[in-house]
Protein backbone atom coordinates (compact mmCIF):
# COMPACT_ATOMS: atom_id res chain seq x y z
CA UNK A 1 0.00 0.00 0.00
CA UNK A 2 1.70 3.49 -0.51
CA UNK A 3 1.07 6.56 1.41
CA UNK A 4 -1.96 7.45 0.49
CA UNK A 5 -4.05 4.30 0.57
CA UNK A 6 -2.50 3.45 4.60
CA UNK A 7 -3.77 7.19 5.09
CA UNK A 8 -7.62 6.55 3.38
CA UNK A 9 -7.78 3.53 5.36
CA UNK A 10 -7.48 5.06 8.36
CA UNK A 11 -9.45 7.68 7.87
CA UNK A 12 -12.14 5.53 6.65
CA UNK A 13 -11.52 3.79 10.24
CA UNK A 14 -11.98 6.74 12.24
CA UNK A 15 -14.83 8.02 10.38
CA UNK A 16 -16.29 4.67 11.42
CA UNK A 17 -15.57 5.22 15.30
CA UNK A 18 -16.57 8.97 15.27
CA UNK A 19 -20.32 8.33 13.36
CA UNK A 20 -20.65 5.02 15.10
CA UNK A 21 -19.89 5.59 18.71
CA UNK A 22 -22.19 6.07 21.26
CA UNK A 23 -21.22 8.10 24.12
CA UNK A 24 -23.17 7.33 27.17
CA UNK A 25 -22.90 9.62 30.59
CA UNK A 26 -22.78 6.65 33.07
CA UNK A 27 -21.33 8.53 36.61
CA UNK A 28 -19.72 11.20 38.37
CA UNK A 29 -16.99 10.38 40.77
CA UNK A 30 -13.82 11.81 41.69
CA UNK A 31 -10.85 12.86 39.41
CA UNK A 32 -8.43 10.88 40.35
CA UNK A 33 -10.42 8.22 41.14
CA UNK A 34 -11.06 7.11 37.60
CA UNK A 35 -9.20 9.65 34.64
CA UNK A 36 -6.00 7.40 33.50
CA UNK A 37 -3.09 8.63 34.80
CA UNK A 38 -4.24 11.34 37.14
CA UNK A 39 -2.86 11.11 40.37
CA UNK A 40 -2.94 13.88 43.54
CA UNK A 41 -0.04 15.08 42.69
CA UNK A 42 -1.42 16.21 38.56
CA UNK A 43 -3.58 19.15 37.87
CA UNK A 44 -5.42 19.11 34.45
CA UNK A 45 -5.80 22.00 32.24
CA UNK A 46 -6.87 23.22 29.25
CA UNK A 47 -5.02 23.17 25.65
CA UNK A 48 -1.76 22.09 24.86
CA UNK A 49 1.53 21.45 27.23
CA UNK A 50 2.62 24.76 28.60
CA UNK A 51 5.38 25.57 30.82
CA UNK A 52 4.82 26.84 33.96
CA UNK A 53 6.11 30.49 33.69
CA UNK A 54 4.41 30.67 30.63
CA UNK A 55 0.75 30.03 32.66
CA UNK A 56 -1.79 33.22 32.47
CA UNK A 57 -3.24 34.86 34.96
CA UNK A 58 -6.55 32.95 35.18
CA UNK A 59 -5.09 29.92 34.39
CA UNK A 60 -2.44 30.11 37.37
CA UNK A 61 -5.70 31.48 40.00
CA UNK A 62 -7.53 28.61 39.42
CA UNK A 63 -4.32 26.13 39.67
CA UNK A 64 -3.38 28.19 42.91
CA UNK A 65 -7.52 27.81 44.16
CA UNK A 66 -7.57 23.83 43.18
CA UNK A 67 -4.59 23.61 45.62
CA UNK A 68 -6.27 25.65 48.26
CA UNK A 69 -9.23 23.42 47.94
CA UNK A 70 -7.27 20.19 48.12
CA UNK A 71 -6.05 21.81 51.31
CA UNK A 72 -2.02 20.82 49.13
CA UNK A 73 -1.37 25.09 50.47
CA UNK A 74 -2.97 27.54 52.33
CA UNK A 75 -1.51 30.50 50.61
CA UNK A 76 -1.68 31.49 46.73
CA UNK A 77 1.68 31.87 46.97
CA UNK A 78 2.58 28.70 48.56
CA UNK A 79 0.21 27.17 45.94
CA UNK A 80 2.49 28.66 43.17
CA UNK A 81 5.49 26.91 44.94
CA UNK A 82 4.36 23.31 44.70
CA UNK A 83 3.86 23.82 40.75
CA UNK A 84 7.62 26.10 40.09
CA UNK A 85 9.47 23.03 42.21
CA UNK A 86 7.67 20.34 40.26
CA UNK A 87 5.90 19.32 43.08
CA UNK A 88 2.57 19.43 41.52
CA UNK A 89 2.33 18.35 37.79
CA UNK A 90 0.18 20.75 35.44
CA UNK A 91 -0.59 18.43 32.34
CA UNK A 92 -2.84 18.63 29.50
CA UNK A 93 -5.91 17.30 30.22
CA UNK A 94 -6.51 16.47 26.30
CA UNK A 95 -3.75 13.53 27.01
CA UNK A 96 -5.67 12.01 29.63
CA UNK A 97 -9.22 12.20 27.90
CA UNK A 98 -10.04 14.93 29.88
CA UNK A 99 -11.38 18.27 28.91
CA UNK A 100 -11.39 21.31 30.74
CA UNK A 101 -13.51 24.54 30.04
CA UNK A 102 -12.02 27.86 29.73
CA UNK A 103 -9.09 28.59 32.58
CA UNK A 104 -10.09 25.46 34.88
CA UNK A 105 -7.98 23.49 36.73
CA UNK A 106 -9.04 19.83 37.69
CA UNK A 107 -7.95 18.39 40.56
CA UNK A 108 -8.06 14.92 42.46
CA UNK A 109 -11.08 15.28 44.16
CA UNK A 110 -13.29 17.17 42.04
CA UNK A 111 -16.41 15.48 40.54
CA UNK A 112 -16.51 14.57 36.86
CA UNK A 113 -18.61 13.30 34.16
CA UNK A 114 -17.92 10.40 33.17
CA UNK A 115 -18.96 9.32 29.47
CA UNK A 116 -18.66 5.76 28.12
CA UNK A 117 -18.43 4.86 23.91
CA UNK A 118 -20.29 1.75 24.54
CA UNK A 119 -19.83 0.60 21.19
CA UNK A 120 -15.83 1.74 21.14
CA UNK A 121 -15.25 1.32 24.65
CA UNK A 122 -13.48 4.65 24.97
CA UNK A 123 -14.30 6.93 28.41
CA UNK A 124 -14.09 10.80 28.69
CA UNK A 125 -13.86 12.88 31.47
CA UNK A 126 -14.81 16.78 32.23
CA UNK A 127 -15.73 18.29 35.75
CA UNK A 128 -19.08 18.77 36.11
CA UNK A 129 -20.48 22.41 34.97
CA UNK A 130 -20.55 25.07 37.69
CA UNK A 131 -23.39 27.09 35.97
CA UNK A 132 -23.88 30.16 34.46
CA UNK A 133 -22.10 32.20 36.90
CA UNK A 134 -18.71 34.32 36.00
CA UNK A 135 -17.15 33.84 40.03
CA UNK A 136 -15.84 30.05 39.60
CA UNK A 137 -12.41 28.65 38.57
CA UNK A 138 -13.61 27.84 35.33
CA UNK A 139 -13.04 31.76 34.60
CA UNK A 140 -10.29 32.04 36.34
CA UNK A 141 -11.35 33.32 40.08
CA UNK A 142 -10.31 31.63 43.95
CA UNK A 143 -12.05 33.21 46.85
CA UNK A 144 -14.12 32.31 49.51
CA UNK A 145 -17.40 31.88 47.67
CA UNK A 146 -15.86 29.71 44.74
CA UNK A 147 -14.19 27.21 47.29
CA UNK A 148 -17.62 27.40 49.08
CA UNK A 149 -18.86 25.91 45.91
CA UNK A 150 -15.96 23.48 45.20
CA UNK A 151 -16.71 21.65 48.46
CA UNK A 152 -20.78 21.66 47.80
CA UNK A 153 -20.02 20.06 44.34
CA UNK A 154 -17.38 17.63 45.68
CA UNK A 155 -19.73 16.69 48.81
CA UNK A 156 -23.81 16.89 47.63
CA UNK A 157 -23.41 18.04 44.36
CA UNK A 158 -21.20 15.80 42.13
CA UNK A 159 -21.97 12.36 44.36
CA UNK A 160 -26.20 13.04 43.45
CA UNK A 161 -26.02 13.55 39.98
CA UNK A 162 -23.57 10.61 39.96
CA UNK A 163 -25.94 8.30 41.75
CA UNK A 164 -29.24 9.71 39.42
CA UNK A 165 -27.06 8.69 36.00
CA UNK A 166 -26.35 4.94 37.57
CA UNK A 167 -29.79 4.70 38.76
CA UNK A 168 -30.95 5.86 35.10
CA UNK A 169 -28.35 3.42 33.85
CA UNK A 170 -26.65 6.20 32.05
CA UNK A 171 -28.16 8.64 29.66
CA UNK A 172 -27.52 8.26 25.59
CA UNK A 173 -25.61 11.50 24.59
CA UNK A 174 -26.99 11.09 20.61
CA UNK A 175 -30.50 10.42 21.78
CA UNK A 176 -30.44 13.54 23.97
CA UNK A 177 -29.20 15.22 20.39
CA UNK A 178 -31.39 13.32 18.42
CA UNK A 179 -34.48 14.50 20.18
CA UNK A 180 -33.32 18.09 20.66
CA UNK A 181 -32.90 18.04 16.64
CA UNK A 182 -34.04 21.39 15.37
CA UNK A 183 -34.23 23.40 18.44
CA UNK A 184 -31.65 25.78 17.62
CA UNK A 185 -28.89 24.00 19.74
CA UNK A 186 -25.13 23.78 18.01
CA UNK A 187 -24.12 22.22 21.36
CA UNK A 188 -20.61 23.95 21.74
CA UNK A 189 -21.67 27.75 22.65
CA UNK A 190 -25.67 27.09 22.78
CA UNK A 191 -27.40 24.04 24.50
CA UNK A 192 -30.57 24.84 26.44
CA UNK A 193 -33.24 22.32 24.54
CA UNK A 194 -29.92 19.75 25.15
CA UNK A 195 -29.70 20.82 28.95
CA UNK A 196 -33.58 20.60 29.55
CA UNK A 197 -34.20 17.61 27.83
CA UNK A 198 -31.77 15.74 29.90
CA UNK A 199 -33.16 17.34 32.93
CA UNK A 200 -36.49 16.30 32.06
CA UNK A 201 -35.35 12.74 32.52
CA UNK A 202 -33.08 13.39 35.03
CA UNK A 203 -35.26 15.14 37.37
CA UNK A 204 -38.01 12.47 37.40
CA UNK A 205 -35.02 9.72 39.22
CA UNK A 206 -34.39 12.79 41.34
CA UNK A 207 -37.47 13.24 42.95
CA UNK A 208 -37.91 9.65 43.65
CA UNK A 209 -34.42 9.57 45.51
CA UNK A 210 -33.40 10.28 49.00
CA UNK A 211 -30.25 11.81 49.29
CA UNK A 212 -29.40 14.80 51.01
CA UNK A 213 -30.46 19.08 50.14
CA UNK A 214 -32.24 16.93 46.91
CA UNK A 215 -34.31 20.29 46.51
CA UNK A 216 -31.68 22.61 46.74
CA UNK A 217 -29.59 19.98 44.28
CA UNK A 218 -32.41 20.29 41.52
CA UNK A 219 -33.29 23.56 41.79
CA UNK A 220 -29.24 24.18 41.15
CA UNK A 221 -29.43 21.59 38.10
CA UNK A 222 -32.71 23.01 36.20
CA UNK A 223 -31.36 26.38 36.29
CA UNK A 224 -28.10 25.94 34.50
CA UNK A 225 -28.99 25.55 30.90
CA UNK A 226 -25.29 24.79 30.05
CA UNK A 227 -25.15 22.20 31.64
CA UNK A 228 -25.21 19.80 28.75
CA UNK A 229 -21.88 20.98 27.76
CA UNK A 230 -19.74 19.54 30.04
CA UNK A 231 -21.10 16.63 29.37
CA UNK A 232 -21.19 16.52 25.87
CA UNK A 233 -16.99 17.62 26.24
CA UNK A 234 -16.65 14.25 28.29
CA UNK A 235 -18.49 12.59 25.42
CA UNK A 236 -16.31 13.82 22.48
CA UNK A 237 -13.37 12.51 24.70
CA UNK A 238 -14.86 8.85 25.23
CA UNK A 239 -15.47 8.36 21.78
CA UNK A 240 -12.18 10.78 20.16
CA UNK A 241 -10.49 7.94 22.64
CA UNK A 242 -10.78 5.36 20.48
CA UNK A 243 -10.17 7.70 17.46
CA UNK A 244 -6.35 8.57 18.87
CA UNK A 245 -5.47 4.88 18.68
CA UNK A 246 -5.79 4.73 14.74
CA UNK A 247 -2.24 4.83 13.11
CA UNK A 248 -1.32 6.76 10.23
CA UNK A 249 -5.07 8.78 9.95
CA UNK A 250 -4.48 12.66 9.34
CA UNK A 251 -8.20 12.95 11.22
CA UNK A 252 -7.63 15.73 14.19
CA UNK A 253 -8.54 14.00 17.75
CA UNK A 254 -7.63 17.33 20.07
CA UNK A 255 -7.55 20.86 19.79
CA UNK A 256 -7.72 23.70 22.52
CA UNK A 257 -5.86 26.56 23.84
CA UNK A 258 -3.93 27.14 26.65
CA UNK A 259 -4.13 31.16 26.44
CA UNK A 260 -1.01 31.74 25.13
CA UNK A 261 -0.21 28.68 22.26
CA UNK A 262 -3.44 26.45 20.49
CA UNK A 263 -2.78 23.46 19.43
CA UNK A 264 -3.89 20.22 17.72
CA UNK A 265 -3.28 16.53 17.55
CA UNK A 266 -4.24 13.82 14.93
CA UNK A 267 -4.67 10.69 15.11
CA UNK A 268 -0.98 9.85 13.38
CA UNK A 269 0.67 11.59 15.10
CA UNK A 270 0.37 10.03 18.24
CA UNK A 271 0.47 12.39 21.43
CA UNK A 272 2.49 15.20 19.50
CA UNK A 273 0.71 18.87 19.80
CA UNK A 274 0.92 21.31 16.84
CA UNK A 275 0.61 24.80 17.97
CA UNK A 276 1.07 28.02 17.06
CA UNK A 277 0.49 31.63 18.97
CA UNK A 278 -3.32 31.28 20.28
CA UNK A 279 -5.99 33.30 17.96
CA UNK A 280 -8.23 35.62 19.47
CA UNK A 281 -12.17 34.31 20.07
CA UNK A 282 -13.93 37.32 18.41
CA UNK A 283 -17.47 38.36 18.17
CA UNK A 284 -19.48 40.06 20.67
CA UNK A 285 -17.75 41.94 23.06
CA UNK A 286 -20.30 40.96 26.66
CA UNK A 287 -19.38 44.84 28.12
CA UNK A 288 -19.01 47.85 25.68
CA UNK A 289 -15.75 48.74 27.52
CA UNK A 290 -13.96 45.64 26.83
CA UNK A 291 -11.50 45.89 23.84
CA UNK A 292 -9.05 43.42 22.21
CA UNK A 293 -6.58 43.81 24.34
CA UNK A 294 -8.00 43.14 27.55
CA UNK A 295 -8.26 39.31 25.78
CA UNK A 296 -6.32 36.41 26.19
CA UNK A 297 -5.56 34.32 23.34
CA UNK A 298 -7.73 31.35 22.60
CA UNK A 299 -8.51 29.53 26.10
CA UNK A 300 -10.06 25.53 26.53
CA UNK A 301 -10.94 22.88 25.44
CA UNK A 302 -14.68 23.55 24.74
CA UNK A 303 -14.05 23.12 21.31
CA UNK A 304 -13.66 18.93 21.56
CA UNK A 305 -17.22 19.66 20.65
CA UNK A 306 -15.86 20.91 17.16
CA UNK A 307 -13.73 17.69 17.30
CA UNK A 308 -16.45 15.60 17.54
CA UNK A 309 -18.95 17.70 14.73
CA UNK A 310 -20.75 20.41 17.04
CA UNK A 311 -20.12 23.93 17.65
CA UNK A 312 -18.69 25.05 14.40
CA UNK A 313 -18.99 22.54 12.74
CA UNK A 314 -22.62 22.00 13.38
CA UNK A 315 -23.18 25.35 13.14
CA UNK A 316 -26.16 25.19 10.78
CA UNK A 317 -28.24 23.85 13.69
CA UNK A 318 -27.95 27.04 15.85
CA UNK A 319 -28.18 30.23 13.88
CA UNK A 320 -29.54 32.35 16.58
CA UNK A 321 -25.74 32.26 17.85
CA UNK A 322 -24.17 32.89 15.19
CA UNK A 323 -26.18 36.02 14.40
CA UNK A 324 -25.94 37.01 18.51
CA UNK A 325 -21.94 36.60 17.74
CA UNK A 326 -22.07 39.61 14.75
CA UNK A 327 -22.36 37.06 12.18
CA UNK A 328 -25.52 36.17 9.35
CA UNK A 329 -27.61 32.94 9.01
CA UNK A 330 -25.75 32.85 5.40
CA UNK A 331 -22.65 32.85 7.69
CA UNK A 332 -24.32 29.54 9.81
CA UNK A 333 -24.91 27.74 6.86
CA UNK A 334 -21.27 28.92 5.44
CA UNK A 335 -19.52 27.51 8.55
CA UNK A 336 -21.12 23.83 8.30
CA UNK A 337 -20.86 24.18 4.63
CA UNK A 338 -17.00 24.87 4.63
CA UNK A 339 -16.42 22.18 7.40
CA UNK A 340 -18.46 19.48 5.25
CA UNK A 341 -15.60 20.20 2.92
CA UNK A 342 -12.66 19.27 4.93
CA UNK A 343 -14.60 16.46 6.98
CA UNK A 344 -14.34 12.72 6.39
CA UNK A 345 -18.02 11.84 7.60
CA UNK A 346 -21.11 13.22 8.88
CA UNK A 347 -22.99 12.79 12.05
CA UNK A 348 -26.78 11.72 10.42
CA UNK A 349 -28.44 11.63 14.34
CA UNK A 350 -29.73 15.46 14.34
CA UNK A 351 -30.09 16.66 10.46
CA UNK A 352 -31.32 19.78 10.38
CA UNK A 353 -34.35 20.73 7.62
CA UNK A 354 -33.02 24.10 7.27
CA UNK A 355 -29.68 22.88 6.04
CA UNK A 356 -30.97 20.85 3.48
CA UNK A 357 -31.30 17.68 5.85
CA UNK A 358 -27.95 17.33 6.18
CA UNK A 359 -25.80 16.11 9.03
CA UNK A 360 -22.82 17.61 11.29
CA UNK A 361 -20.02 17.01 9.69
CA UNK A 362 -17.14 15.69 11.82
CA UNK A 363 -13.43 14.51 11.82
CA UNK A 364 -11.60 17.19 10.20
CA UNK A 365 -8.99 15.85 8.20
CA UNK A 366 -5.42 18.26 7.64
CA UNK A 367 -5.07 17.21 4.24
CA UNK A 368 -8.11 18.77 3.06
CA UNK A 369 -7.61 21.92 5.27
CA UNK A 370 -4.40 22.09 3.70
CA UNK A 371 -5.23 21.25 0.02
CA UNK A 372 -8.42 23.11 -0.14
CA UNK A 373 -7.12 25.59 2.53
CA UNK A 374 -10.74 26.33 3.72
CA UNK A 375 -10.51 27.00 7.16
CA UNK A 376 -13.07 24.87 9.87
CA UNK A 377 -14.53 27.86 12.10
CA UNK A 378 -14.60 26.86 16.36
CA UNK A 379 -17.35 28.63 18.57
CA UNK A 380 -16.16 29.83 22.03
CA UNK A 381 -16.07 32.05 24.62
CA UNK A 382 -12.96 34.58 25.06
CA UNK A 383 -11.30 34.63 28.76
CA UNK A 384 -10.04 38.06 29.93
CA UNK A 385 -6.64 38.78 31.07
CA UNK A 386 -8.08 39.59 34.35
CA UNK A 387 -10.26 36.74 34.34
CA UNK A 388 -14.53 36.39 33.31
CA UNK A 389 -15.60 36.05 30.27
CA UNK A 390 -14.99 38.85 27.77
CA UNK A 391 -16.58 37.42 24.34
CA UNK A 392 -18.66 34.78 22.69
CA UNK A 393 -18.29 34.14 19.76
CA UNK A 394 -15.64 31.99 17.43
CA UNK A 395 -12.27 31.43 15.35
CA UNK A 396 -10.92 29.96 12.08
CA UNK A 397 -8.58 26.75 13.07
CA UNK A 398 -4.60 28.05 12.37
CA UNK A 399 -3.22 26.53 8.95
CA UNK A 400 -0.20 25.65 10.18
CA UNK A 401 -0.99 23.89 12.86
CA UNK A 402 -2.50 21.03 9.78
CA UNK A 403 0.69 22.13 7.52
CA UNK A 404 3.22 21.02 11.01
CA UNK A 405 0.97 17.88 11.50
CA UNK A 406 1.24 16.87 8.09
CA UNK A 407 4.82 17.26 7.84
CA UNK A 408 5.14 14.70 10.82
CA UNK A 409 2.46 12.27 9.57
CA UNK A 410 4.87 12.18 6.04
CA UNK A 411 8.10 11.73 8.14
CA UNK A 412 6.57 9.05 9.96
CA UNK A 413 5.60 7.41 6.89
CA UNK A 414 8.47 7.32 5.38
CA UNK A 415 10.52 6.00 8.39
CA UNK A 416 8.46 3.04 8.92
CA UNK A 417 8.88 2.77 4.87
CA UNK A 418 12.54 2.29 5.30
CA UNK B 1 -6.94 31.51 -42.09
CA UNK B 2 -4.19 32.77 -39.81
CA UNK B 3 -4.52 32.23 -36.36
CA UNK B 4 -5.46 36.24 -35.62
CA UNK B 5 -8.36 35.72 -38.27
CA UNK B 6 -9.70 33.04 -36.00
CA UNK B 7 -9.14 34.98 -32.27
CA UNK B 8 -11.17 38.20 -34.42
CA UNK B 9 -13.79 35.52 -35.67
CA UNK B 10 -14.14 34.40 -31.57
CA UNK B 11 -15.01 37.88 -30.62
CA UNK B 12 -17.65 37.81 -33.19
CA UNK B 13 -19.03 35.44 -32.81
CA UNK B 14 -21.47 34.84 -29.11
CA UNK B 15 -19.24 34.20 -26.13
CA UNK B 16 -19.70 32.11 -23.45
CA UNK B 17 -17.03 32.07 -20.85
CA UNK B 18 -15.93 29.80 -18.42
CA UNK B 19 -13.96 32.01 -15.86
CA UNK B 20 -11.38 29.67 -13.58
CA UNK B 21 -10.36 31.44 -10.32
CA UNK B 22 -10.49 35.30 -9.72
CA UNK B 23 -13.49 36.40 -10.22
CA UNK B 24 -12.65 40.09 -11.36
CA UNK B 25 -12.24 38.95 -15.13
CA UNK B 26 -15.70 37.28 -15.29
CA UNK B 27 -17.53 39.90 -13.20
CA UNK B 28 -16.16 42.45 -16.18
CA UNK B 29 -17.45 40.48 -18.74
CA UNK B 30 -20.72 39.75 -16.71
CA UNK B 31 -20.98 43.73 -16.67
CA UNK B 32 -20.67 43.46 -20.98
CA UNK B 33 -23.92 41.13 -21.06
CA UNK B 34 -21.57 38.36 -21.43
CA UNK B 35 -22.08 34.76 -20.11
CA UNK B 36 -19.95 33.88 -17.68
CA UNK B 37 -19.58 30.52 -15.54
CA UNK B 38 -17.68 30.69 -12.65
CA UNK B 39 -15.40 28.06 -11.68
CA UNK B 40 -14.55 27.88 -8.52
CA UNK B 41 -10.80 26.35 -8.28
CA UNK B 42 -8.09 27.46 -6.07
CA UNK B 43 -4.42 26.18 -6.50
CA UNK B 44 -4.01 23.34 -4.64
CA UNK B 45 -2.40 24.29 -1.15
CA UNK B 46 -3.10 28.08 -1.50
CA UNK B 47 0.12 27.57 -3.99
CA UNK B 48 2.61 26.36 -0.91
CA UNK B 49 4.92 24.19 -2.80
CA UNK B 50 6.66 22.33 0.12
CA UNK B 51 2.36 21.31 0.90
CA UNK B 52 1.64 20.70 -2.60
CA UNK B 53 4.53 17.92 -2.83
CA UNK B 54 3.51 16.37 0.10
CA UNK B 55 -0.21 15.80 -0.46
CA UNK B 56 1.37 14.14 -3.90
CA UNK B 57 2.47 11.81 -1.81
CA UNK B 58 -0.52 11.76 1.34
CA UNK B 59 -3.50 12.31 -1.12
CA UNK B 60 -6.30 14.69 -0.65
Amino acid sequence: MDFKQQIEQANQKAAEILTGGRPVWVDVQPAGDVIPGMTPDTLLIAGPPIAVEEIPGPVKTAICGALIYEERATTMEEAWQLVTSGTVKVESAQDHDAACGAAMATSASMPVCVVEDKVYGGRGFCAVHPGNKQNVLRWGFYNEEVQRDLVWFRDHYGPALGETVRRMGGIDLINVMSKTAGMGDENHNRQPAASMYMALQMIQTMMEMEFPYRDQIVKEFAANDRFFLHVMMAGAESVLASVKKIPHSTVMVAMGGNGIRFGTRFAGTGNRWFTVEAPLIEGLFLKPTYTREDMLGFLGDSCVTEVYGLGGMSASAGPGYVILTGSTFADALQRSADARKVCVAEHMFAPIPWDGSRGFPVGVDARKVVGLNILPTSHGGGTLKAGGQGTMGSAKLPLDCFKQGLVAINEILINEAK
Amino acid sequence: MTNTDRIQELFNSELVVLNIGPRLFGDALGKQNVEVVQVDWRPLAGGDKQMQDLLADLGI
